[in-house]
């Protein structure tokens, strides 16, 4: 009888986000991932029906697997600053500690696959921000914006940080690394801009 | 309820086009054998991928040949 094995799934996953960064959506193919996880095509489709979902089934396991660091030792019952912070530290460590993950998971949240991926990975997402974010409201420790001002003014600045982490360059050039003053510094201003 | 693994048979078809398609479409929806099925024409083999709890290779290979296509079980 054929078994499910887990450390053959997970060398799928890994060698499927390497190739698709790599080569892209259009460069990937069932038989190349066959040949790079050094397995038989038949076994691959096993797991997965088709090319499509292999990569909506892999795009959802990543986005899961986001969530669940972005909310490690977090709770939406958490005052404002503190949640916040917390998210941000969070954040930044699976940016910087899955650097695959997270160019694919911008692949995907930008393909024709995000609706699905974003859709099944965000229902938990949106319950615990809407309670951390309407309680905050609630407790006048945030100026009540739409979501999307919300969104941008919260983390837009710490992935403008971390883009240039990872560029290993900050404006005009200049070498650049982060530093937990960086984050600080920004973290700050956020919370003030976003506290009425 | 996950699939067991055993009921999971993969071919190596030459089902290639829209109309290909088709043509064995309503067979495999109709047959009570068959619980699901799906088809990658994005791949070079085409690769039939059929849910059974009773039927063998042997039976899906007969059943897409004789609608005149080429069905090899994927090794």
């Amino acid at each position: 009888m054929r078994t499910r094995n887990a450390d053959k799934q997970e060398l799928v996953k890994q060698k499927a986000i390497e190739l698709i960064v790599n080569d892209g959506f259009d460069g990937f193919s069932v038989n190349k991932l066959a040949r790079a996880c050094s397995i038989s095509v038949a076994t691959l489709y096993i797991y997965y029906r088709d090319k499509d979902d292999l990569i909506r089934q892999i795009g959802l396991e990543v986005g899961q697997t986001f969530f669940a660091h972005t909310f490690r030792d977090f709770s939406p019952q958490m005052p404002f600053a503190e949640g916040l912070t917390k998210q941000w530290e969070n954040r930044a460590r699976f940016w910087l500690e899955y650097p695959q993950e997270v160019a694919f998971y911008e692949m995907i949240r930008l393909s024709p696959y995000g609706e699905f991926v974003l859709e099944e990975s965000m229902v938990a997402f949106k319950e615990i921000m809407s309670e951390f974010l309407h309680r905050a409201i609630r407790n006048k420790e945030l100026t009540p914006v739409t979501p999307e001002v919300f969104w941008s003014v919260a983390y837009g600045p710490l992935y403008t940080l971390l883009r240039f982490h990872s560029a290993k360059k900050g404006l005009g050039g200049n070498a650049f690394e982060l530093s937990d003053q960086h984050l600080a510094d920004a973290l700050k201003l956020v919370i003030k801009a976003l506290t009425p | 309820m996950t699939t067991p693994l055993d009921h999971i048979l993969i071919f190596k078809t030459n089902i290639l086009t829209a109309a290909d398609r088709l043509a064995i479409e309503n067979r495999l929806n109709t047959h009570c054998g068959i619980e699901r099925w799906s088809l990658d024409q994005q791949d070079v083999d085409c690769v039939l991928r059929i849910v059974s709890a009773t039927l063998t290779p042997a039976d899906i290979i007969d059943l897409i040949t004789c609608q005149g296509f080429a069905c090899a079980e994927l090794d």
